[in-house]
């Protein structure tokens, strides 16, 4: 019986067609896509609390409704990869409010407090390029039919997020003085956290299995350079510095990568580099905020549970 | 439909499209409608002509005054789609002010989709 159902799984992937249900996986396919799920959902999930302390520094009734609606749609993002997770049979109470905040699995950059419009804004132009980036992928290449369809809309909706970062970054930079400055400081701190999402470096892993799996279809590296290609030419459109540069048809980092960030100063020290085991370990230990964001959503889930 | 049914609304679109006759020379004014053809919806994939909120462009001397709507009161991307109308239409030749007026009578609803409207809109997934 396994073996049928890998050869078919074998097949389906092969022919580069769409796998739609549990039936057609091997336990491995299954495992795999379920942690890319829970990666996918996480990162959305922990956005909104993110955004939403930001999003309150609004600077006006407009500015903030944005916002709102950018975290509505990406409280909706993460409703759609926990909707699939548990058709795959998982539970979402379980996965959204009953896990340790240690144990969620999004990107280490959420972890440091968004503190002002200005941050946000700035987190709208970078960190959601990082998931265009990274969700166009999946919705181009992923094998399993129900997410790929899912993320329709998603891209859509994330080229809003975008065009609110862009928007008001260029506005930030025109107006100038202690403003540009701000927005400037917040792209040095922000511009590097970016980078090191994409996870590590081809030449450090060894084997991905979300790319056998067509999960995916674009290399860490790949994906970093295709942020690149978006994010340092809009950042120097608009007068802001980026340590980084194009030579050829690739991007070049302009600081050792990685390198040790003090998370509480939000500042890097480009003249301590680091390993990237280092860099596994801070990821591994959360950052500042890790706690409080995800007690945002998680702390009145039991409040009205009916007491057996 | 029976003959009783609701007239369809004139629709802005319609007069946007208009091809002129051969030799014929285009009114500033149906300019005006094309350029905002070419906006889209920061939102979703369809412009604002097709989506019907514009109720009106009149252009007087030098300034094109805008009589607009939005789908919701509170449209998040309201002030994307006021600052995408007034950079469109001051790179018309002729254009040197737009004033837009927001308004919410009628109410948009969507009855005011174009044919093409509606299409774009049930191709990307929304029941219209």
């Amino acid at each position: 019986m396994e073996s049928s159902n890998s050869a078919t799984f074998e097949g389906l992937l092969k022919r580069g067609e769409l796998i739609e249900s549990v039936s057609e996986m091997t336990p491995d396919y299954l495992r795999e896509l379920k942690h890319t799920l829970i990666v996918s959902g996480d990162t959305e999930l922990i956005s909104a609390p993110a955004y939403y302390l930001a999003a309150r520094k609004a600077p006006s009734v407009n500015a903030f409704m944005t916002g709102i609606a950018i975290i509505q749609d990406e409280l909706a993002h993460a409703h759609i990869a926990y909707h699939i997770l548990e058709d795959l049979g998982e539970s979402q109470e379980a996965l959204i409010f009953k896990r340790d905040p240690k144990a969620f699995r999004y990107p280490y950059a959420f972890d440091v407090p968004l503190e002002s419009w200005t941050e946000l804004v700035v987190a709208n132009a970078m960190y959601d390029q990082a998931g265009f980036c990274l969700l166009g992928d999946i919705h181009e290449q992923c094998s399993y039919g129900p997410w790929k369809r899912g993320l329709v809309k998603v891209m859509a909706e994330e080229n809003f997020h975008l065009r609110n970062g862009r928007n008001w970054s260029k506005r930030i930079s025109q107006a100038g003085g202690a403003a540009k400055e701000e927005l400037q400081r917040a792209v040095d701190w922000m511009f590097p956290l970016t980078v090191e999402w994409f996870g590590l470096p081809d030449n450090l892993k060894q084997h991905s299995a979300q790319l056998d799996y067509r999960l995916k279809g674009l290399t860490n590296d790949q994906l970093r350079q295709q942020w690149l290609s978006t994010v340092v030419p809009f950042m120097e459109s608009i007068g802001i510095q980026v340590p980084a540069h194009q030579e050829d048809s690739h991007y070049v980092l302009d600081y050792p990568f990685p390198c040790t960030f003090d998370a509480e100063a939000k500042r890097w020290d480009v003249n301590d580099p680091c390993t990237w085991d280092d860099v596994l370990a801070r990821w591994r230990a959360r950052g500042p905020r890790n706690a409080e964001m995800v007690a945002l959503f998680q702390e009145s889930f039991s409040k009205f549970e009916v007491q057996t | 439909m029976s003959p009783d049914a609701a007239p369809t609304p004139t629709l802005p679109r319609e007069r946007g499209r208009e091809i002129p006759e051969k030799g014929r020379e285009i009114s500033s004014e149906e300019r005006i409608w094309s350029a905002l053809n070419e906006i889209n919806d920061p939102e979703m994939p369809i412009n604002l002509v097709d989506l019907g909120i514009v109720y009106g462009v009149v252009l007087e001397g030098r300034t094109v005054r805008v009589r607009l709507t939005f789908t919701a009161m509170g449209c998040p991307a309201s002030d994307m789609i006021i600052g995408d109308i007034r950079e469109r239409l001051l790179a018309e030749p002729g254009v040197d002010a737009v004033e837009i007026d927001v308004v919410w009578d009628p109410p948009w609803s969507s009855s005011r989709l174009t044919a093409d409207g509606r299409d774009a809109l049930l191709a990307w997934g929304l029941s219209v």
